[in-house]
C-alpha cells in the first residue's frame, strides 16, 4: 500500500460516509455515547482531583487537628459519641507539652449559630474561637483587612474575622470591614475577611466566623464543649513525628489506660483523600461500565452496517479489484471507513461534551473547571479508531476475499 | 512476427459446481501480438466469458500455459494478478462499471491510485486521457449525468490511462444504441491506429467485423482463427 493510495482511501472513506449522512450518524451514535461517557468521567475525576488539592491546601497539608470526632467516618459512631470531651485545661496542657510542632493552639467551635447584621440574619454559621496564632495557618489567610492581634486576643476584644460566604451573603455589594455584626447577642466589629477556601465538598469552611478564643469562652463558656487543638507540623515530612508525639501526650493528658484505644482523634487533610477514594472508584466504575456498554453496542451497530455496506458495494469491490486493487487495498479501504465512522463519532462527542460540560459548570456554578484534559481526548480518539477497526475487521475481510469475477457480475 | 504479448497453450478451465465438473474451456491455444485488433466470438455458453476472464487475469486456467509478456500467469497469486491487471490490462465492460458516486475524472484516476501515482500526476494524466476520448468538457460529471456513449468513453479513458499492453473490451456496445455503438467502435479503431492492442469479446458479427482477426470459440475450443479480409487495415 502506497502513501498516495492511503490518502485517497481516507478521502474516499469520508466521501462514502457523507453520502449516507443519516445512516452514518445513527451508526456512530454508540461511539458518540461511549466517548461522551469517557470524557465526562475524565472531566469529573480531573475536577475532583483539583478540588481535593485545593481542599488540602486550604486545610493545610502539614496540619493536624486533635479532636473528639473523626472527620472521616468508618468508626462506630456510638463509641465516638461516648468519648469524653477534650477540656480546655487538657488542651492547654497539651499545648504546653508538645515540642515537635511549629505552632499549636486550642480552638473552640460552636456549630449552627446565627449571625446578624442590622435586621439581616444568617443561619448555620460556625463560630470559631481561636487564638491570634491562627493567622499563621493556611486557614487564616485574610484577603481583606487583617486577623486579630495578640493584644486583641488577650483582651477578649469584640472583633471578628468572617468567612467568604458570610461576607458575600451579608454584604453582597458593600465592604464589610468596620461593620458591626451580632453573634449570640454580642456585637463584634469585622476586621477581616478570610479568602475563599471551600470547594463543593468543604463548603462549610466559608461559613465560619473567627473571634478571639477568650471572647468565645465569654459567650459560650468553657464547659460542655469539646475543644480541638490545631497543630501545624511545619512540613509534611514532620507529620509522622508530630503525630506520634501528639498521641503520646494526649493519652497522658487524658489518662488513657495503657492498651485502651485512643479516646480522641487526630485528623488531617488525608482524611478527605480517603473519602474521595470511594468517590473516585464510583465515578470510574460507573463511567467505565457505561463506556464499555455503549462501545459494545456501538461496535455491533458498526459491524452490522459495515456488512450492509460491503454487500451493497459488491460491484464496486469487483470494479476496484479488476482495476488493480489488491486484497490489502480493499481490506484497508473498509477498515478506514469503519475507523472514519468512529472518528467522526468521537468528534461529534467532543463537541457535545464541551457544550455539556460548559453548560453544567455555568448552570450549577460548579467549582470544577470546565476543562477536558488533552490526553483524554487523545486516548478517546485512539480508542474510537480502534473500536472502528475491530468492528470493521470481519466485514472488511469478507470484502477483500470476494471473488473478482463474481463481484463484477453482482447486480 | 515479433514476440507475442499473450501466449496461451492448451489451457483448460474446469469449474466445480457442487461436485459436478463443468468444462468451460477445454483446449485453447492462442498468441496475441502487439498492435493486433482481435475479436473473440462465440454464442453464449461457448466459454467466451471464461476466456475473457482468463485473458484479463481475473481468473487463472486449471491447466495449460498462460504467459503474459513472458510471465507465467498460472503461478501468480492474488496480489500479482492485481498488479498485472493494474499495469497491463485496460478493461472496458458492457455495463461500463463506473463508480456511481465518483466524477468522470475520479473514475479515470482510479487505476492510477492503485499504481501509487501521486495525486497531481493522476489528475494530469486523467485529464489528458479524457480529452483524448473527447470528454474534456465532462470531467466533473458523475456517471448518471452522462449519456451511455459518454459513460463508455469514460470507461475507455479509464482503461487507457495506465497505458496498458492490451485493451480488453467485453461486449463494449452491448448497452448502447447502434449509432453510439458505431461511434465507440470508431474510437477503438482510432486507438488501434495509435498503436494499442485491442481484444473485443462479442457475439455480434457487426462488432467483430471491425477487427482484423476473428477467433471463434465453441464448446470451450477454438473453432476458427482467421484474419478478417473485410476490415480496412489502414
Amino acid at each position: 500500500m502506497k502513501i498516495s493510495e492511503f490518502f485517497e482511501t481516507t478521502r474516499i472513506s469520508f466521501e462514502a460516509l457523507s453520502s449516507n449522512k443519516m445512516r452514518s450518524f445513527l451508526t456512530t451514535l454508540g461511539v458518540v455515547i461511549g466517548i461522551f461517557f469517557v470524557v465526562l468521567m475524565g472531566w469529573a475525576i480531573n475536577g475532583l482531583d483539583s478540588t481535593l488539592d485545593k481542599t488540602f491546601n486550604a486545610i493545610g497539608t502539614d496540619m493536624l487537628y486533635v479532636d473528639k470526632w473523626n472527620w472521616a467516618g468508618g468508626r462506630n459512631w456510638r463509641n465516638v459519641e461516648a468519648r469524653k470531651d477534650i477540656t480546655y485545661a487538657q488542651a492547654l496542657e497539651f499545648c504546653k507539652r508538645i515540642k515537635s510542632a511549629e505552632v499549636v493552639m486550642p480552638q473552640g467551635r460552636a456549630w449552627g449559630r446565627q449571625v446578624q447584621f442590622k435586621n439581616q440574619l444568617l443561619n448555620g454559621i460556625t463560630i470559631m474561637g481561636v487564638p491570634h496564632q491562627y493567622a499563621l495557618t493556611p486557614s487564616g489567610n485574610v484577603f481583606q483587612g487583617r486577623f486579630f492581634s495578640q493584644f486583641e486576643d488577650m483582651n477578649s476584644a469584640d472583633v471578628a474575622v468572617i468567612g467568604y460566604n458570610v461576607a458575600i451573603n451579608l454584604f453582597p455589594d458593600s465592604n464589610s470591614l468596620g461593620k458591626t455584626i451580632k453573634i449570640a447577642g454580642r456585637s463584634f466589629t469585622i476586621i477581616g475577611v478570610i479568602e475563599k477556601r471551600g470547594t463543593f465538598i468543604t463548603d462549610f469552611m466559608d461559613n465560619q466566623c473567627y473571634i478571639p478564643l477568650s471572647s468565645f469562652f465569654g459567650i459560650f463558656g468553657t464547659t460542655g464543649r469539646s475543644i480541638s487543638i490545631a497543630i501545624k507540623a511545619g512540613s509534611e515530612e514532620q507529620l509522622d513525628e508530630v503525630r506520634s508525639e501528639a498521641v503520646g501526650i494526649m493519652r497522658a493528658v487524658r489518662n488513657t489506660p495503657p492498651g485502651a484505644e485512643d479516646d480522641f482523634a487526630i485528623n488531617e487533610s488525608q482524611a478527605f483523600r480517603e473519602e474521595s477514594k470511594t468517590m473516585r472508584i464510583a465515578v470510574y466504575g460507573i463511567g467505565l461500565g457505561l463506556t464499555a456498554l455503549s462501545f459494545i453496542v456501538g461496535m455491533i451497530g458498526i459491524m452490522n452496517i459495515m456488512f450492509v455496506t460491503v454487500t451493497e458495494r459488491t460491484k464496486e469491490i469487483g470494479i476496484r479489484k479488476a482495476l488493480g486493487a489488491t486484497r490489502t487495498s480493499i481490506l484497508i479501504q473498509f477498515l478506514t471507513e469503519a475507523a472514519a465512522l468512529c472518528f467522526t463519532g468521537a468528534v461529534i462527542a467532543f463537541v457535545i461534551c464541551s457544550i455539556a460540560i460548559y453548560a453544567t459548570v455555568k448552570i450549577f456554578d460548579l467549582a470544577f473547571p470546565p476543562y477536558i484534559p488533552p490526553a483524554l481526548l487523545l486516548i478517546a480518539t485512539v480508542v474510537s479508531i480502534l473500536v472502528g477497526i475491530i468492528a470493521g475487521l470481519i466485514p472488511a475481510m469478507r470484502a477483500s476475499r470476494m471473488n473478482t469475477v463474481d463481484a463484477l457480475r453482482y447486480e | 512476427m515479433n514476440t507475442p504479448i499473450i501466449n496461451i497453450e492448451h489451457i483448460a478451465r474446469v469449474y466445480d459446481m457442487g461436485g459436478e465438473k463443468v468444462h468451460a474451456l477445454r483446449d485453447v491455444s492462442l498468441n496475441i501480438y502487439p498492435n493486433e485488433y482481435i475479436a473473440i466470438m462465440g454464442p453464449s455458453g461457448s466459454g467466451k466469458s471464461t476466456m475473457m476472464n482468463i485473458l484479463g487475469c481475473l481468473d487463472t486456467p486449471s491447466s495449460g500455459i498462460y504467459n503474459f509478456k513472458g510471465l507465467d500467469v498460472k503461478e501468480m497469486d492474488d496480489n500479482d494478478l492485481a498488479e498485472i491487471r493494474n499495469r497491463e490490462i485496460g478493461f472496458v465492460f458492457q455495463t461500463f462499471n463506473l463508480l456511481p458516486r465518483a466524477s468522470a475524472l475520479k473514475n479515470v484516476e482510479l487505476p492510477l491510485v492503485y499504481s501509487g501515482v501521486s495525486r497531481s500526476e493522476r489528475r494530469d494524466r486523467a485529464i489528458k486521457t479524457l480529452e483524448e476520448v473527447g470528454l474534456g468538457d465532462r470531467m466533473q460529471h458523475k456517471p448518471n449525468e452522462l449519456s451511455g456513449g459518454q459513460r463508455q468513453r469514460v470507461a475507455i479513458a479509464r482503461a487507457l490511462v495506465t497505458k496498458p499492453s492490451i485493451i480488453l473490451a467485453d461486449e463494449p456496445t452491448g448497452n448502447l444504441d447502434s449509432k453510439t455503438g458505431v461511434e465507440i467502435m470508431r474510437l477503438f479503431q482510432e486507438l488501434w491506429k495509435r498503436g494499442n492492442t485491442i481484444i473485443v469479446v462479442t457475439h455480434e458479427e457487426d462488432i467483430a467485423r471491425h477487427a482484423h482477426r476473428i477467433v471463434r470459440i465453441r464448446d470451450g475450443k477454438v473453432e476458427s482463427d482467421t484474419t478478417n479480409p473485410q476490415s480496412a487495415i489502414a
